[in-house]
């Protein structure tokens, strides 16, 4: 069998996962590393654990299943089951879901919301010394999340050294008050600042941010929180009466306006203490702008994108992907895998960009046979090019088709080319470049004029094509061995049919791309602009063979 | 002419003298430098015992407990958060010059990894116990030997210890008697030292970012920073599959980094 098609062959067994490299045990635990439960040659295995000669799922040692923490209520799935036990764990090998200690609620504890399980919420609320209230039918984090709703505050009127002082409470924290103090009043919606109960407690005592919230707040000159700052009600007595929801600013979140403290963290700003030059009109804190700018360009908070690299789209060795991640004002790095072996993708809604890292598909691009097959994006990430085929059969015929499942010169390769580690010892770079090796067979026939003296590459000085459709001149024209006819009706896949017989400067080309497309493969340069190994004489190579050679092989 | 030539002697006498003169100058900074860095080292590692000896300790037992061991609670808490929760960490990677821990491991490729540290929060804790074991012994001996020295009958009792993470901070609860008699009689049953740290918090986006490391081989960072706004989760691919993750705390700069190895991709096919 043709050997490329034979590795071809072997590639594709391998994505279906029937290939096994050696005989591999379930070590319990790795000599080198300690690393628990790993499927490794027997000579890795740690003695003084269990090993068999299977795969870890086929074991009861390191079976993987649900390690519940009993007493934080806590669960975590695919871990085996001596790793849980010996951590202090409860091991339960049903799925996450089937185990009634995992299920989770909405926990609701005090402002706060978690979704949680039942055990969790009570541990969090003993610490924090509130009751809970668990909602078993609430079913995903969103919802629960929403459903933290900050319970009524106002006005906790108490006297203080004969005065009457005040504090923003919640009904029930007001009443907590009233024990140790008896003349404790609590008017619901009211700020402490009201006129109407005329405490010590006024208006315009400066500007705050408070934990858990995005936005700017007035405080009073008690220091109670009040509404949310505007600057244009600073001096209005019926915005520090009562608890008013704010009707200053844009509907983006403010960033930077000295005017209005209505921040959101989802459109782009939170509160911050204003930095020198960027002040509020009142106060000393501002809707900060979470947005960044990137290499002159700006981009909202929460954007990701990827990023432009030297080499990357060209996927020249040593390129990588990466995606750019905008929050709180920084711009983070987040690189995909290394080896090309994940692609940066990047869409736009509304000129907000969302970008990520994915898988990149690219595996099965050789053995695939006709265009469709091989542009089929669902399945993997390749592209069909014309010119060389790679998948040939014994005698050197393409086993590409067209659309009209009419044969064709043509290539399935990776859209994104694959990177390879070629200067280890233990790679598979050759074999994969091997994929795009190929030899193209010229015949000539020198004539006596000349002695058969031999020129560049090998080639004679005056032959003459006697190219593989010589067969096909000889049925046809049987006469005009040969000819220039011939060569025009069977041109040479690779050498010009004129008289120099040099290579095709478009065969050079599309094998070039064809290298390429295939991973790290051919002549080039790397992603930093360094020359590689080879220049394109070291990956072509001439033999001259005489027709005895031939016969007698 | 001759006057001359003495002067030169002269002259050169002197600035012989003042050569060696200088030497002499340069041994004794030496000598100096020298004896300081001695002394450094010394009261560095023999700090809380100087203190007692010098009566510079604090006089309030709790007091004195808080301030001699928080410093080595906090070391070995900066330590562990850095190198994925382990003091000594087995099972690691390099990263930054730290050593980091896998918490989720594979040694394969494309397959997803093993939870190697299911409960995290006790493996901490029993760490910084372990960790801060021996400064504890020395702590409590130097109070005993401070109170001895200004006149107390001391009687100290060791009893079990206790670090727990809570919500924004560390207590660590060593339930030891103390009674102090000098006339009076002063009796302490337990000792806490509270630091304020988010270790909690990060530990649990941790163990969240590991079971779908576990389950996906991977995780996405943002859907931290959505719901949590003063969070900051950093994903970082290395080379060989690897995947550190750090969790930072934008307000306290409280830092939990880790790594998992889990659907790794190998260069080309990975024969």
């Amino acid at each position: 069998m043709n050997k490329k098609l034979f590795l071809i062959l072997i590639l594709n067994i391998f994505l279906i996962g029937i290939i096994s490299a050696q005989v591999s045990y379930c070590c319990e635990r790795l000599e080198n590393n300690g690393a628990w439960c790993q499927n490794a040659p027997e000579e890795e295995c740690n003695q003084n654990y269990l090993s068999v000669p299977t795969s870890c799922e086929a074991t009861s040692y390191c079976r993987l299943g649900v390690c519940i923490n009993t007493g934080e209520g806590t669960c975590l799935p695919n871990t085996p089951q001596r790793v849980c036990t010996d951590s202090g764990g409860t091991w339960d090998e049903r799925e996450k879901d089937e185990i009634p200690q995992c299920q989770l609620g909405c926990c609701l504890i005090g402002e706060q919301a978690a979704f949680t399980t039942s055990t969790r919420c009570k541990n969090l609320a003993s610490i924090y010394g509130l009751e809970i209230n668990y909602r078993t039918d609430v079913q995903n984090e969103m919802q629960c999340i929403a459903m933290a709703s900050p319970k009524v505050k106002g006005a906790c009127v108490f006297e203080d050294e004969y005065q009457r002082n005040c504090k923003m409470a919640t009904k029930a924290e007001c009443q907590e008050m009233e024990i140790g103090d008896s003349n404790v009043e609590f008017h619901e919606g009211y700020l402490c600042s009201a006129e109407s109960l005329e405490t010590i407690c006024g208006p315009r005592g400066g500007t705050t941010c408070v934990e858990g919230k995005d936005e700017v707040y007035f405080l009073d000159t008690c220091g109670n929180v009040a509404n949310v700052y505007d600057n244009g009600r600073v001096n209005d007595q019926l915005y520090w009466d009562t608890i008013i929801a704010p009707t200053c600013g844009d509907e983006n979140g403010n960033p930077n306006s000295p005017n209005c403290g209505d921040c959101d963290y989802y459109l782009g700003s939170t509160c911050k203490r204003a930095e020198r030059g960027n002040s509020p009109n009142y106060g000393n804190y501002i809707c900060e702008d979470l947005s960044c700018e990137y290499e002159g360009e700006n981009y909202q908070h929460g954007e990701t994108w990827c990023v432009d690299v030297e080499g990357t789209e060209e996927n020249f060795p040593g390129s990588r992907n990466f995606r750019m991640i905008c929050y709180n004002g920084e711009v983070s790095v987040e690189p995909c895998a290394d080896y090309r072996q994940e692609v940066c993708i990047q869409s736009e809604v509304n000129t907000f960009k969302t970008a990520a890292c994915r898988v990149n598909m690219w595996q099965d691009c050789y053995s695939q046979t006709n265009p469709k097959d091989c542009e089929n994006s669902d399945k993997r990430d390749c592209q069909w090019i014309e010119g060389v085929s790679i998948l040939v059969d014994e005698g050197g015929n393409s086993l590409a088709v067209d659309e009209n499942n009419e044969k064709i010169d043509a290539s399935c390769v990776p859209l994104n080319a694959p990177g390879f580690d070629f200067w280890k010892e233990e790679t598979d770079a050759k074999e994969m470049c091997g994929l795009a090796s190929t030899t193209c067979y010229v015949e000539y026939a020198s004539s006596v004029t000349t002695g058969g003296l031999i020129g560049e590459k090998g080639i004679p000085l005056d032959a003459q094509c006697m190219d593989k459709c010589r067969e096909e001149c000889l049925i046809n024209d049987p006469t005009n061995f040969c000819n220039r006819a011939c060569e025009e009706k069977c041109p040479s896949q690779c050498v010009n049919n004129n008289k120099d017989y040099t290579i095709k400067e478009t065969w050079i080309e599309d094998m070039s791309n064809i290298c390429r497309a295939m991973g790290d493969c051919g002549n080039g340069n790397n992603y930093i602009g360094e020359q590689g190994y080879y220049d394109e004489d070291d990956l072509e190579s001439f033999v001259t063979r005489s027709s005895e050679e031939q016969t007698n092989e | 002419m001759k006057n001359h030539k003495e002067k030169n002697n002269k002259l050169f006498f002197h600035s012989n003298f003042f050569q060696k003169n200088r030497k002499g100058q340069v041994t004794i900074f030496i000598i100096l430098a020298v004896v300081i860095v001695v002394i450094g080292v010394l009261v560095y590692m023999f700090y809380p015992q100087i203190q007692a000896g010098l009566g510079l300790a604090e006089t309030n037992p709790q007091a004195f407990i808080q301030s001699c061991i928080e410093e080595k609670i906090n070391e070995d808490i900066t330590k562990l958060s850095l190198q994925g929760g382990s003091l000594s960490p087995e099972n690691y990677v390099m990263y930054d010059n730290e050593k980091v821990e896998y918490l989720c491991y594979t040694n394969e490729y494309y397959k997803t990894c093993v939870v190697q540290q299911p409960l995290l929060k006790k493996h901490i804790e029993s760490e910084i116990q372990k960790g801060i074991k021996e400064e504890v012994d020395i702590c409590f001996d130097s109070m005993g030997k401070s109170f001895q020295q200004r006149g107390y009958d001391v009687n100290l009792r060791k009893g079990p210890e206790n670090i727990e993470l809570l919500p924004k901070r560390v207590v660590a609860n060593f339930n030891y008697s103390l009674t102090l008699t000098k006339g009076e009689t002063e009796r302490y049953n337990s000792f806490n030292i509270i630091l304020n740290n988010n270790i909690f918090e990060l530990i649990s986006i941790a163990n969240s970012i590991i079971e779908w490391e576990s389950t996906y081989g991977d995780a996405e960072t943002t859907a931290y920073m959505n719901y949590y706004h003063d969070l900051k989760v950093e994903k970082k691919k290395q080379s060989d599959g690897t995947t550190i993750y750090i969790i930072t705390d934008r307000n306290t700069e409280n830092k939990f980094q880790f790594a998992s190895r889990s659907v790794a991709w190998p260069p080309g096919y990975g024969f």
